[in-house]
């Protein structure tokens, strides 16, 4: 298996304040990986080191290169959308394709005028005179038309309505990705990725909490909706987070087998905003 | 190379309002001006005189022929050269102002994120940006000047035809080409003279985190009223001011040549070529290469919030 980020020791202090606390982590070659954490965890700044874009201390190395001396050369396989607010307002969208295909040794032009030629967006317009969620639509066929190995999200589909939230992952799955690449995503909104993501990164205060594939995680975490007669047996197995639904309780179980489980009622994998939720409590 | 041409076309696509607007609507301003001045005139009279200039052409052709071919040229040169004062003003500001906008604009629209998400060095970057405002806005000043050259041209030989003339004689005098020639040079070495302020303009603006120009005068008044308040001295400001003011002469050099009034502040040019020769040309440009070099630095290591 090869590493495409392999982050050890990995730190950030912004003043006084800790921002990433000796991390470390791998993002295998063909995973998709959720970074999820509260406001202020480090999500970003994690995306910005490897993006070359802050100072760190640590190693890092992202597809064998140091981002923060060979910044240049890593963004010729590394591409990022930071978020739909970025792209030039005064720029005009045929303008945006030509000086693409002209600095990016890794550009498709075929491919960005098939993925344009799908969407309603005029060559001619600038981009201050598009909707939010065709700004998204260019911004992802220029990003999709290169051929990178690493793809960084942060927060992409934020301020979208829901409709081109859906397209924007589902295009993103179809046209994109493939064993050879790697998406690294950052977002509030866990619902909407979690059927896509092969690993889960929690971080929690400059420190990662969890980081498992997501056969991992629903091996070791089950969620147990518990009959009344049977809450005394199911606190005795130290669940990790209790919560009511409809009257009955519902437990999360870390590493506790699924027999145990089973007996106590009804078992079910628990959703990844559960889970989050759980663990940004835990550690408090 | 390729990365370098896409970067300046982005200026060009950027700017265009400034680097190609402006001059195109000076020239046809003035150039409309030009006409309406010569219509209104024609229809004064003031106490039975007759101000009308068309009317005074016949006079006007006769004077022309008692005077030399070399005074014919003088006259005719100057006056395609003296537009360049008021182009190459204008060309001051704007660059004053895309300067100290260049490296400031894309962090405040954050657009800089996207620029950064593509394999381009930020030194091409500021490279690409100093050229624009040496070179590219320089060259767009003068096609416009150029422009503005030739409809001279054209209606001093129909202001002539009023009086009886060929008009050949303003094209024969004109030396078009070397006029022409000696003008584009005027604007790039004026610009290449003010090199250090651009620099200067170019690192405030990437130094900026509100309102980018006071970055770049505020600092020029404090040093200036720091020195005046400890040494009682006003060097800096009048270094500052005299560079700006020699820009100009670079920039109108072959007008000197032509009305050989001498020189000044110390410097007295025949030539913007000449400006080869100064030394504070040079010690311009290593300051400017000290600021942008400031300026790369900055960009690539700043982190982007």
């Amino acid at each position: 298996m090869s590493a495409i980020i392999r982050a050890k020791g990995l730190s950030k202090k912004y003043g006084a304040f800790q921002a990433l606390n000796s991390v470390d982590f791998t993002v295998e070659r063909g995973k998709i990986v959720g970074l999820v954490g509260p406001n202020g965890a480090g999500k970003t700044t994690v995306l910005k080191a490897i993006l070359g874009l802050t100072s760190f201390d640590g190693e890092l190395e992202v597809l064998g290169l140091d981002p923060s001396k060979q910044r240049d050369q890593l963004m010729k396989r590394v591409c990022f959308i930071a978020d739909v607010a970025v792209l030039p307002k005064w720029l005009k969208v045929k303008d945006a394709v030509e000086f693409v295909t002209e600095v990016h040794p890794h550009f498709n032009l075929e491919r960005a005028q098939h993925f344009l030629g799908k969407t309603n967006i005029n060559p001619n317009s600038k981009i201050k005179e598009l909707s939010k969620g065709m700004v998204v639509q260019l911004h992802l066929a220029l990003v999709m038309s290169i051929e990178a190995e690493l793809l960084v999200l942060d927060e992409p589909t934020l301020g979208l309505d829901i409709l081109y939230r859906k397209e924007f992952y589902n295009q993103l799955l179809a046209e994109f990705f493939d064993e050879g690449r790697s998406i690294l995503v950052t977002t509030h909104q866990i619902e909407e990725v979690e059927n896509l993501l092969t690993d889960l990164i929690f971080i929690r205060e400059g420190e990662i909490v969890l980081d498992a594939s997501m056969d991992e995680v629903s091996d070791k975490y089950v969620e147990v909706m518990v009959a009344r007669e049977n809450t005394e047996k199911a606190l005795a197995l130290n669940p990790v987070m209790e919560r009511d639904v409809f009257g009955r309780k519902v437990y999360l179980f870390e590493n506790v087998s699924r027999e145990e489980l089973q007996a106590i009622g009804e078992t079910h994998s628990p959703s990844i905003a559960d889970l989050f939720v759980a663990k940004m409590k835990e550690a408090k | 190379m390729r990365t370098f041409k896409a970067l300046i076309k982005r200026e060009y696509w950027e700017n265009r309002g400034s680097m190609f607007l402006t001059p195109a609507i000076m020239t046809i301003f003035f150039a409309g001006l030009a006409l309406i001045g010569l219509i209104s005139a024609n229809s004064i009279t003031v106490n039975g005189d007759d101000f009308s200039i068309l009317n005074k052409m016949p006079q006007l052709v006769e004077q022309i022929e008692h005077h030399s071919e070399e005074e014919r040229e003088r006259a005719v040169q100057i006056a395609l050269y003296v537009p360049i004062a008021i182009f190459g003003f204008v060309m001051f500001l704007v660059s004053v102002f895309y300067s100290v906008g260049s490296l400031y604009d894309e962090r405040k629209d954050r657009s800089i994120l996207f620029w950064k998400s593509l394999p381009i060095s930020d030194t091409s970057t500021v490279l690409s940006k100093f050229a624009a405002v040496t070179l590219m806005i320089p060259v767009f000043y003068f096609a416009a000047l150029f422009a503005f050259q030739i409809y001279s041209l054209i209606f001093g030989t129909v202001l002539l035809w009023f009086g009886g003339d060929s008009g050949l004689v303003v094209w024969a005098s004109s030396n078009l080409f070397v006029v022409a020639f000696n003008s584009l040079v005027g604007l790039v070495m004026s610009s290449l003279w003010l090199a250090p302020i651009w620099g200067w303009l170019m690192f405030a603006s990437v130094c900026a985190k509100r309102v980018a120009i006071l970055w770049g005068t505020l600092p020029i008044a404090l040093v200036a009223i720091a020195e005046g308040t400890v040494f009682n001295s006003a060097e800096f400001i009048s270094m500052v001011g005299k560079h700006i003011a020699k820009g100009a002469m670079v920039a109108t050099a072959s007008i000197n040549n032509l009305e050989r009034e001498g020189g000044a502040l110390g410097m007295d040019l025949q030539h913007p070529l000449e400006a080869f020769s100064v030394a504070d040309f040079w010690i311009g440009l290593v300051v400017a290469a000290g600021f942008l070099a400031g300026a790369i630095y900055i960009r690539r290591f700043r982190d982007e919030s």
